[in-house]
Protein backbone atom coordinates (compact mmCIF):
# COMPACT_ATOMS: atom_id res chain seq x y z
CA UNK A 1 0.00 0.00 0.00
CA UNK A 2 1.19 3.36 -0.43
CA UNK A 3 2.31 4.92 2.38
CA UNK A 4 1.43 8.60 1.31
CA UNK A 5 -2.07 7.69 0.48
CA UNK A 6 -2.15 5.48 3.95
CA UNK A 7 -0.83 9.03 6.13
CA UNK A 8 -3.91 10.80 3.52
CA UNK A 9 -6.28 8.89 4.60
CA UNK A 10 -5.68 8.37 8.31
CA UNK A 11 -5.35 12.45 8.54
CA UNK A 12 -8.84 12.57 5.95
CA UNK A 13 -10.70 10.99 9.05
CA UNK A 14 -8.64 12.49 11.93
CA UNK A 15 -10.65 15.65 10.37
CA UNK A 16 -13.84 14.16 9.42
CA UNK A 17 -14.54 12.58 12.84
CA UNK A 18 -13.20 15.67 14.95
CA UNK A 19 -15.80 18.01 12.26
CA UNK A 20 -18.89 15.45 13.33
CA UNK A 21 -17.86 15.21 17.23
CA UNK A 22 -17.62 19.53 17.45
CA UNK A 23 -19.90 20.41 14.61
CA UNK A 24 -22.64 17.78 16.44
CA UNK A 25 -21.82 19.24 20.38
CA UNK A 26 -22.41 22.64 18.13
CA UNK A 27 -25.70 21.67 16.64
CA UNK A 28 -26.79 20.07 20.14
CA UNK A 29 -26.15 23.36 22.21
CA UNK A 30 -27.84 25.79 19.82
CA UNK A 31 -31.41 23.84 19.63
CA UNK A 32 -30.76 23.60 23.63
CA UNK A 33 -30.02 27.20 23.79
CA UNK A 34 -32.99 28.29 21.77
CA UNK A 35 -35.63 25.59 22.59
CA UNK A 36 -37.98 27.46 23.98
CA UNK A 37 -37.97 30.06 21.05
CA UNK A 38 -38.28 27.15 18.16
CA UNK A 39 -40.48 25.11 20.45
CA UNK A 40 -38.22 22.22 20.89
CA UNK A 41 -39.53 18.94 22.89
CA UNK A 42 -37.36 17.88 25.50
CA UNK A 43 -38.44 14.49 24.78
CA UNK A 44 -36.95 15.09 20.65
CA UNK A 45 -33.78 17.31 22.56
CA UNK A 46 -33.30 13.95 24.93
CA UNK A 47 -33.52 11.76 21.43
CA UNK A 48 -30.81 13.99 19.59
CA UNK A 49 -28.88 14.36 22.65
CA UNK A 50 -28.47 10.42 22.84
CA UNK A 51 -28.24 10.10 18.88
CA UNK A 52 -24.79 12.37 19.47
CA UNK A 53 -23.57 10.57 22.45
CA UNK A 54 -23.36 7.20 19.99
CA UNK A 55 -21.30 9.14 17.75
CA UNK A 56 -19.20 11.08 20.06
CA UNK A 57 -18.19 8.07 21.08
CA UNK A 58 -17.45 6.84 17.84
CA UNK A 59 -15.38 9.74 16.97
CA UNK A 60 -13.47 9.79 19.94
CA UNK A 61 -12.27 5.95 19.48
CA UNK A 62 -11.75 7.04 15.81
CA UNK A 63 -9.49 10.19 16.99
CA UNK A 64 -7.53 8.33 19.24
CA UNK A 65 -6.55 5.77 16.61
CA UNK A 66 -5.79 8.15 13.86
CA UNK A 67 -4.51 10.59 16.10
CA UNK A 68 -1.80 7.64 16.98
CA UNK A 69 -1.44 7.43 13.70
CA UNK A 70 -0.73 10.97 12.51
CA UNK A 71 1.93 10.70 15.45
CA UNK A 72 3.50 7.40 13.70
CA UNK A 73 3.84 9.27 10.63
CA UNK A 74 6.56 11.53 12.37
CA UNK A 75 8.05 8.29 13.78
CA UNK A 76 11.89 8.81 15.42
CA UNK A 77 11.49 12.25 14.15
CA UNK A 78 9.01 13.42 16.67
CA UNK A 79 9.98 16.53 18.29
CA UNK A 80 11.04 16.44 21.55
CA UNK A 81 8.77 17.33 24.53
CA UNK A 82 11.16 20.11 25.57
CA UNK A 83 10.52 22.09 21.87
CA UNK A 84 7.91 24.32 21.62
CA UNK A 85 5.78 22.10 19.54
CA UNK A 86 6.11 19.35 22.38
CA UNK A 87 5.42 21.65 24.52
CA UNK A 88 2.01 22.56 22.81
CA UNK A 89 1.59 18.36 21.88
CA UNK A 90 1.53 17.85 25.67
CA UNK A 91 -1.14 20.39 26.40
CA UNK A 92 -3.17 19.39 23.51
CA UNK A 93 -2.89 15.69 25.23
CA UNK A 94 -3.42 16.85 27.99
CA UNK A 95 -7.26 18.45 27.08
CA UNK A 96 -7.72 15.75 25.49
CA UNK A 97 -7.27 13.77 28.51
CA UNK A 98 -9.98 16.18 30.28
CA UNK A 99 -12.51 16.32 27.41
CA UNK A 100 -12.69 12.45 26.95
CA UNK A 101 -13.19 12.34 31.32
CA UNK A 102 -16.06 15.06 31.40
CA UNK A 103 -17.41 13.46 28.43
CA UNK A 104 -18.23 10.11 30.32
CA UNK A 105 -20.41 11.84 32.88
CA UNK A 106 -22.23 13.92 29.96
CA UNK A 107 -23.11 10.85 28.38
CA UNK A 108 -24.61 9.30 31.58
CA UNK A 109 -26.36 11.93 32.44
CA UNK A 110 -27.89 12.31 29.39
CA UNK A 111 -29.18 8.65 29.71
CA UNK A 112 -30.56 9.11 32.89
CA UNK A 113 -32.77 11.92 32.13
CA UNK A 114 -33.99 9.78 29.32
CA UNK A 115 -36.11 7.91 31.52
CA UNK A 116 -37.97 10.95 33.26
CA UNK A 117 -37.32 13.80 30.11
CA UNK A 118 -37.89 16.77 32.61
CA UNK A 119 -39.33 19.94 31.41
CA UNK A 120 -36.08 21.89 31.60
CA UNK A 121 -33.73 19.42 30.03
CA UNK A 122 -33.04 22.40 27.70
CA UNK A 123 -31.05 24.02 30.73
CA UNK A 124 -28.67 21.17 31.64
CA UNK A 125 -27.99 20.36 28.14
CA UNK A 126 -27.00 23.55 26.88
CA UNK A 127 -24.40 23.71 30.11
CA UNK A 128 -23.03 20.38 29.02
CA UNK A 129 -22.85 21.20 25.16
CA UNK A 130 -21.51 24.24 26.12
CA UNK A 131 -18.43 23.19 27.67
CA UNK A 132 -17.99 20.55 25.22
CA UNK A 133 -18.28 22.42 22.20
CA UNK A 134 -16.00 24.99 24.10
CA UNK A 135 -13.39 22.25 24.85
CA UNK A 136 -13.26 20.68 21.43
CA UNK A 137 -12.63 24.05 19.70
CA UNK A 138 -9.48 24.40 21.97
CA UNK A 139 -8.19 21.44 20.78
CA UNK A 140 -9.31 22.21 17.36
CA UNK A 141 -7.06 25.37 17.59
CA UNK A 142 -4.22 23.67 19.48
CA UNK A 143 -4.31 21.20 16.21
CA UNK A 144 -4.38 23.89 13.87
CA UNK A 145 -1.69 25.79 15.81
CA UNK A 146 0.44 22.28 15.91
CA UNK A 147 0.01 21.72 12.29
CA UNK A 148 0.73 25.04 10.67
CA UNK A 149 2.44 26.74 13.30
CA UNK B 1 -25.94 -6.31 21.99
CA UNK B 2 -28.02 -6.90 25.17
CA UNK B 3 -29.96 -4.06 27.05
CA UNK B 4 -32.67 -1.34 26.45
CA UNK B 5 -31.25 1.61 24.24
CA UNK B 6 -29.86 3.69 27.17
CA UNK B 7 -28.49 0.57 29.25
CA UNK B 8 -26.28 -0.25 24.79
CA UNK B 9 -25.20 3.44 24.73
CA UNK B 10 -23.59 2.99 28.67
CA UNK B 11 -21.60 -0.29 27.61
CA UNK B 12 -21.00 1.99 24.43
CA UNK B 13 -19.58 4.52 25.96
CA UNK B 14 -17.82 3.49 29.12
CA UNK B 15 -15.85 0.85 26.89
CA UNK B 16 -15.02 3.11 24.37
CA UNK B 17 -13.89 5.61 27.23
CA UNK B 18 -11.70 2.67 28.88
CA UNK B 19 -9.73 2.14 25.18
CA UNK B 20 -9.35 5.82 24.68
CA UNK B 21 -8.01 6.94 27.78
CA UNK B 22 -5.81 4.13 28.25
CA UNK B 23 -4.32 5.14 24.88
CA UNK B 24 -4.24 8.36 25.35
CA UNK B 25 -2.56 8.64 28.69
CA UNK B 26 -0.06 6.12 27.57
CA UNK B 27 1.10 8.24 25.08
CA UNK B 28 1.08 11.30 27.05
CA UNK B 29 3.01 9.40 29.83
CA UNK B 30 5.47 7.43 26.89
CA UNK B 31 5.81 11.22 24.93
CA UNK B 32 7.09 12.88 28.14
CA UNK B 33 9.66 10.15 29.16
CA UNK B 34 10.49 11.13 25.73
CA UNK B 35 9.90 7.04 24.88
CA UNK B 36 7.10 7.57 21.95
CA UNK B 37 9.61 8.23 18.90
CA UNK B 38 11.50 5.35 19.20
CA UNK B 39 8.33 3.13 19.63
CA UNK B 40 6.80 4.80 16.98
CA UNK B 41 9.86 4.44 14.64
CA UNK B 42 8.94 0.63 14.72
CA UNK B 43 5.29 0.55 14.21
CA UNK B 44 3.78 0.18 11.19
CA UNK B 45 0.61 2.76 10.38
CA UNK B 46 -1.67 0.38 9.46
CA UNK B 47 -0.72 -1.82 12.42
CA UNK B 48 -1.09 0.54 15.02
CA UNK B 49 -4.43 1.55 13.62
CA UNK B 50 -4.93 -2.42 13.46
CA UNK B 51 -3.41 -2.81 17.39
CA UNK B 52 -6.55 -0.25 18.31
CA UNK B 53 -9.12 -1.43 16.69
CA UNK B 54 -8.27 -4.75 18.38
CA UNK B 55 -8.15 -2.79 21.68
CA UNK B 56 -11.61 -1.13 21.12
CA UNK B 57 -13.21 -4.55 20.10
CA UNK B 58 -11.87 -6.57 23.35
CA UNK B 59 -12.68 -4.01 25.67
CA UNK B 60 -15.96 -3.64 24.16
CA UNK B 61 -16.69 -7.24 24.97
CA UNK B 62 -15.24 -7.49 28.08
CA UNK B 63 -17.09 -4.32 29.00
CA UNK B 64 -20.20 -5.39 27.69
CA UNK B 65 -19.38 -9.02 30.30
CA UNK B 66 -18.53 -7.03 32.72
CA UNK B 67 -21.69 -4.69 32.55
CA UNK B 68 -24.22 -7.61 32.40
CA UNK B 69 -27.01 -7.39 35.69
CA UNK B 70 -25.29 -3.85 36.51
CA UNK B 71 -27.35 -0.84 36.60
CA UNK B 72 -24.98 1.84 36.38
CA UNK B 73 -27.42 4.19 35.77
CA UNK B 74 -29.54 3.21 38.81
CA UNK B 75 -28.24 1.64 42.13
CA UNK B 76 -25.11 -0.76 42.15
CA UNK B 77 -22.98 -1.73 44.65
CA UNK B 78 -19.40 -0.15 44.09
CA UNK B 79 -17.06 -2.71 45.22
CA UNK B 80 -19.02 -5.72 43.15
CA UNK B 81 -18.76 -3.05 40.18
CA UNK B 82 -15.29 -2.52 40.97
CA UNK B 83 -14.56 -6.58 41.60
CA UNK B 84 -16.19 -6.86 37.66
CA UNK B 85 -14.03 -4.38 36.25
CA UNK B 86 -10.80 -6.07 38.09
CA UNK B 87 -11.92 -9.31 36.59
CA UNK B 88 -13.00 -8.15 33.23
CA UNK B 89 -9.95 -6.05 32.62
CA UNK B 90 -8.00 -9.07 33.71
CA UNK B 91 -9.98 -11.16 30.97
CA UNK B 92 -8.80 -8.23 28.26
CA UNK B 93 -5.30 -8.14 29.31
CA UNK B 94 -5.52 -11.71 27.65
CA UNK B 95 -7.44 -11.27 24.89
CA UNK B 96 -5.33 -8.59 23.77
CA UNK B 97 -1.99 -10.48 24.31
CA UNK B 98 -3.93 -12.95 22.32
CA UNK B 99 -4.67 -10.70 19.42
CA UNK B 100 -0.77 -9.38 19.64
CA UNK B 101 0.82 -13.13 19.88
CA UNK B 102 -1.73 -13.88 16.72
CA UNK B 103 0.19 -10.72 14.81
CA UNK B 104 3.85 -11.44 16.19
CA UNK B 105 3.81 -14.86 15.02
CA UNK B 106 2.46 -15.01 12.02
CA UNK B 107 5.03 -11.81 11.30
CA UNK B 108 7.88 -13.59 12.04
CA UNK B 109 6.77 -16.91 10.77
CA UNK B 110 6.63 -14.87 7.57
CA UNK B 111 9.77 -13.79 8.02
CA UNK B 112 11.86 -16.74 9.38
CA UNK B 113 13.37 -18.44 5.98
CA UNK B 114 11.64 -21.70 5.09
CA UNK B 115 12.85 -24.81 6.39
CA UNK B 116 14.02 -23.34 9.42
CA UNK B 117 13.68 -25.12 13.01
CA UNK B 118 10.81 -25.14 15.03
CA UNK B 119 13.13 -23.35 18.05
CA UNK B 120 10.63 -20.08 17.93
CA UNK B 121 7.27 -21.76 18.60
CA UNK B 122 9.36 -23.38 21.30
CA UNK B 123 10.15 -20.81 22.30
CA UNK B 124 6.68 -19.02 22.11
CA UNK B 125 4.94 -21.94 23.32
CA UNK B 126 7.27 -21.45 26.82
CA UNK B 127 6.82 -17.92 27.30
CA UNK B 128 3.23 -18.25 26.46
CA UNK B 129 1.79 -19.01 30.15
CA UNK B 130 4.29 -16.26 31.56
CA UNK B 131 2.70 -13.72 29.17
CA UNK B 132 -1.02 -14.92 30.35
CA UNK B 133 -0.22 -13.71 33.51
CA UNK B 134 1.54 -10.95 33.16
CA UNK B 135 -1.18 -9.52 30.40
CA UNK B 136 -4.06 -10.90 33.55
CA UNK B 137 -2.58 -8.76 36.27
CA UNK B 138 -1.80 -5.69 33.87
CA UNK B 139 -5.32 -5.83 32.64
CA UNK B 140 -7.11 -6.03 35.79
CA UNK B 141 -4.75 -3.68 37.38
CA UNK B 142 -5.58 -1.13 35.07
CA UNK B 143 -9.34 -1.94 35.10
CA UNK B 144 -9.26 -1.56 38.88
CA UNK B 145 -7.80 1.92 38.09
CA UNK B 146 -10.64 2.92 35.58
CA UNK B 147 -13.16 1.08 37.74
CA UNK B 148 -12.56 3.48 40.40
CA UNK B 149 -12.57 6.45 37.96
CA UNK B 150 -15.71 5.24 36.41
CA UNK B 151 -17.03 5.19 39.96
CA UNK B 152 -16.21 8.63 40.34
CA UNK B 153 -18.00 10.26 37.13
CA UNK B 154 -21.04 7.58 37.80
CA UNK B 155 -21.51 9.96 40.83
CA UNK B 156 -20.68 13.38 38.73
CA UNK B 157 -23.26 12.46 36.34
CA UNK B 158 -25.79 11.56 38.70
CA UNK B 159 -25.39 14.81 40.36
CA UNK B 160 -25.64 16.51 37.42
CA UNK B 161 -28.92 14.79 35.98
CA UNK B 162 -30.42 14.92 39.51
CA UNK B 163 -30.38 18.38 40.30
CA UNK B 164 -32.75 18.92 37.54
CA UNK B 165 -35.61 16.35 38.36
Amino acid sequence: MDVHLLHLAVRWLHVLAMAVALGGAALVFVLAARARQIGVPAVALLQLAASYEWVFWLAAGTLAMTGIGNLGAFGAGLPSPQTGWGTTLVVKLSVVVLLVMLSLPRTLAVARLAFAAPSHVADVLRTLYAFTSATFALVVAIAIWLAHG
Amino acid sequence: MNGDPPQRLVTWALATFHATLFVVASVLFAYTRGGLGSLLANLNTLVGLGLFAALWATTFLTTQRALEGIDVLGTMDDRAFVRRVFRWGAANGMAFLAVLAVVFLVGSLAAIPAGSGPGFLLFAAFAAPFALVVSAAVGGAVGAVLGVIDLGLVRLARRLSAENN
